[in-house]
């Protein structure tokens, strides 16, 4: 199902992930953890695709599939109508070129015993790309485009001898030296504060820019999706809830997911008597994880019957636009969001 | 790569090195056992000079004309003469110099195998793992000093190069199961996911990304496998199963037992027990004090009066 413009780079089709939770060793039987329930979805050429969640909704256990930290249980994944699910050897090798990562914690993804420039030209020396001289050149450059310049004062540097965003920058420099199609940002700014974020935001915009990369921007802000990317989908245990525009998810949210996310926010500027949509339960409902809605326990409007037996549609209000809520259609009525209204990361 | 050369940035290892060396040298323990070591090198290394003033003074061969039998300490022999009146001095140097031969090159052996067995069992997971693991477990439970033993009586008078050989093949589980968990955690690490991602390979993985951040932590164990190496090699000489052809501080102490000199030349037994028990202390005195730099957990606090 494609809608409007841009051709799809890479889709997920029914992509499935479960992890057995432990005991299965002791004979008992193990329990079934679900991360990714039948993902279906789109990220088109070029363009910054957020994905937003809380913890544990299984959004980076999707970019991680994608990289191939992991595989997939069920369904495919593919690239430009090429199937990638279960690459391996040279092939997985080739693919990696293409396909990069920047990790959560600048503190935990860079090896410590490494240098600046050893780890940046790791990934030219893996894939075996230029002679020592053209490797080095292309480092100093990829440092001078994250804005570490310049880049002589770095290139010698360890991890330690660095700033969390420097570290970072390192990160994406080491992600972006290979020039690939496609990047996976995975909450990339969740360890560093906030000013530093917003750099880095733009280092992705003007990357993602001048290389023509798409992106897959992993976050639990919706504020910092909505400032980054050009569409985002919201993800819960493991079941898309909302999909499109990012402007249009975060102001007229329909999905009483995605709203209690907003409510969320700090917010600040002239948000008046913006109302606060209060979606959450204050105690969790008990709720079957295998039929019914997946937001049943937490979400405050359900409808006690059918959202405890059935699964919502994943259905299109408007182009462009999917909800997976049997009552889309009315929280789209009442709609009162500030345009003024701003909200921080 | 231009001008960069101005900045000088210290190697990453170097400045770790000078850290962890301050922290090294507050502790006593380390103090003590560096001072300990650096005599027995001293040792070691003079143990060539004594041959040299006079063929008499040769550990080995070097007999004094005039002395048939022990006599105690003299000007002539500082520690006096063996039953057919070898210096014992010369053969005390003699013997510094095979502990540290013996100590150092049947940990780095052991440590060897046991660093490259943990890095792959912890990395590479699934059947490898256990199948190491288990070969491990049953190299583990055997007693060292007995299977030596049993191996001397069927073969014979071991070389003491057979002995190193040996020695550092049982002792390699126990490094290569601290190594291994070490290799788990590191297989967890957003840097290792990282190299994959780029494309690593598990060798390059291996070598480029784990091996460095374990390497310390074999170090430490090299000096605990010493201590254990000198001892095993000297136990077995003691008990008559060392290399004939060398003089070891094991090699004397049997001597001393088997002319029947065991309390009556004191001058004769104590040296080399004494410069036994000192070189396994030296180098368990330094392993407690690189445990304490390598974990920072071990630190005193300063307190503040």
């Amino acid at each position: 199902m494609k809608e409007e413009t841009g051709t799809s780079f890479l889709s997920f089709d029914g992509v499935s992930k479960f992890y057995l939770s432990r005991g299965r060793m002791l004979g008992g039987s193990g329990r079934q953890v679900v991360a990714l329930n039948r993902l279906t979805l789109d990220i088109r050429k070029g363009e910054i695709f957020g994905l937003v969640g809380e913890s544990g909704s299984g959004k980076t256990t999707a970019g991680r599939l994608i990289v191939r930290l992991e595989e997939a249980d069920r369904g495919i994944i593919s690239v430009e109508g090429q199937d990638v699910t279960h690459l391996k050897g040279k092939r997985l090798k080739d693919f990696r070129k293409r396909v990069q990562m920047i990790f959560q914690d600048p503190y935990q993804s860079l090896n410590p015993q490494l240098s600046v420039l050893d780890t940046v030209s790791e990934p030219l020396l893996i894939h075996r790309v230029g002679d020592r001289l053209s490797r080095a050149e292309m480092v100093m450059n990829a440092l001078q485009s994250v804005g570490l310049s310049p880049p002589g004062d770095f290139v010698h540097r360890f991890p330690h001898q660095m700033s969390g965003g420097q570290r970072q920058r390192v990160a994406i420099a080491r992600a972006m030296v290979l020039r690939p199609d496609f990047v996976v940002a995975d909450e990339p700014t969740s360890m560093l504060d906030a000013s530093i974020s917003a750099q880095i935001f733009n280092i992705l915009l003007e990357m993602q820019k001048s290389l023509g990369i798409t992106l897959l921007f992993i976050t639990h802000s919706l504020a910092a999706a909505r400032y980054l990317c050009d569409r985002i989908a919201v993800i819960y245990r493991g079941n898309l809830m909302e999909l499109g525009p990012a402007d249009d998810v975060i102001q007229r949210s329909r999905h009483p997911y995605t709203r209690a996310l907003i409510d969320a926010l700090p917010k600040f500027g002239q948000c008046g008597e913006t109302e606060r949509f209060n979606t959450f339960l204050k105690a969790e409902r008990e709720s079957s994880s295998t039929v019914g809605c997946a937001f049943f326990g937490r979400c405050s409007i359900a409808n006690r019957i059918l959202c405890s037996q059935e699964v919502p549609p994943f259905k299109t209000v408007s182009p462009g636009r999917r909800v997976a809520c049997f009552f889309a259609e009315e929280q789209g009525k009442n709609l009162t969001a500030s345009k003024t209204c701003h909200y921080g990361i | 790569m231009k001008g960069d050369k101005e900045i000088r940035h210290r190697p990453h290892w170097f400045e770790q090195f000078l850290e962890g060396w301050s922290v090294f040298w507050q502790n006593p323990l380390g103090k003590i056992g560096v001072t300990l070591l650096g005599i027995f090198a001293l040792m070691a290394f003079s143990s060539f000079i004594p041959p040299l003033v006079n063929p008499m003074y040769h550990p080995m061969t070097g007999v004094d004309p005039e002395i048939y039998s022990s006599v105690g300490p003299s000007a002539r022999h500082w520690l006096g003469t063996d039953f057919m009146g070898r210096d014992i001095f010369s053969q005390l140097l003699a013997g510094a110099r095979i502990a540290f031969m013996v100590g150092v090159s049947a940990a780095f052996m052991s440590i060897f195998l046991g660093t490259a067995f943990g890095m792959i069992a912890g990395y590479m997971g699934g059947f490898v793992d256990t199948l190491l693991m288990r070969l491990a477990d049953v190299i583990m439970v055997l007693p060292t000093l007995l299977v030596v033993l049993i191996l001397a009586s069927l073969f014979g008078q071991l070389n003491i190069w057979t002995i190193v050989l040996i020695i550092a093949l049982f002792r390699w589980p126990g490094v290569s199961r601290v190594i291994r968990s070490q290799a788990l955690t590191l297989k967890q690490r957003p840097f290792i996911e990282a190299a994959r991602v780029a494309g690593a390979s598990h060798i390059r993985i291996i070598f480029r990304h784990i091996m460095p951040n374990v390497l310390p932590l074999a170090f430490l164990y090299m000096t605990f496998r010493v201590t254990a190496a000198i001892i095993i090699e000297a136990a077995l000489a003691f008990l008559g199963f060392g290399d004939p052809g060398t003089v070891s501080w094991g090699m004397m102490l049997q001597w001393v037992w088997k002319t029947g000199h065991m309390f009556k030349a004191l001058y004769w037994l104590l040296p080399p027990g004494i410069c036994i028990s000192l070189i396994t202390l030296s180098f368990y005195m330094i392993g407690r004090a690189m445990d304490e730099v390598l974990d920072p957990r071990l630190r005193r606090e300063e307190t503040a009066r």
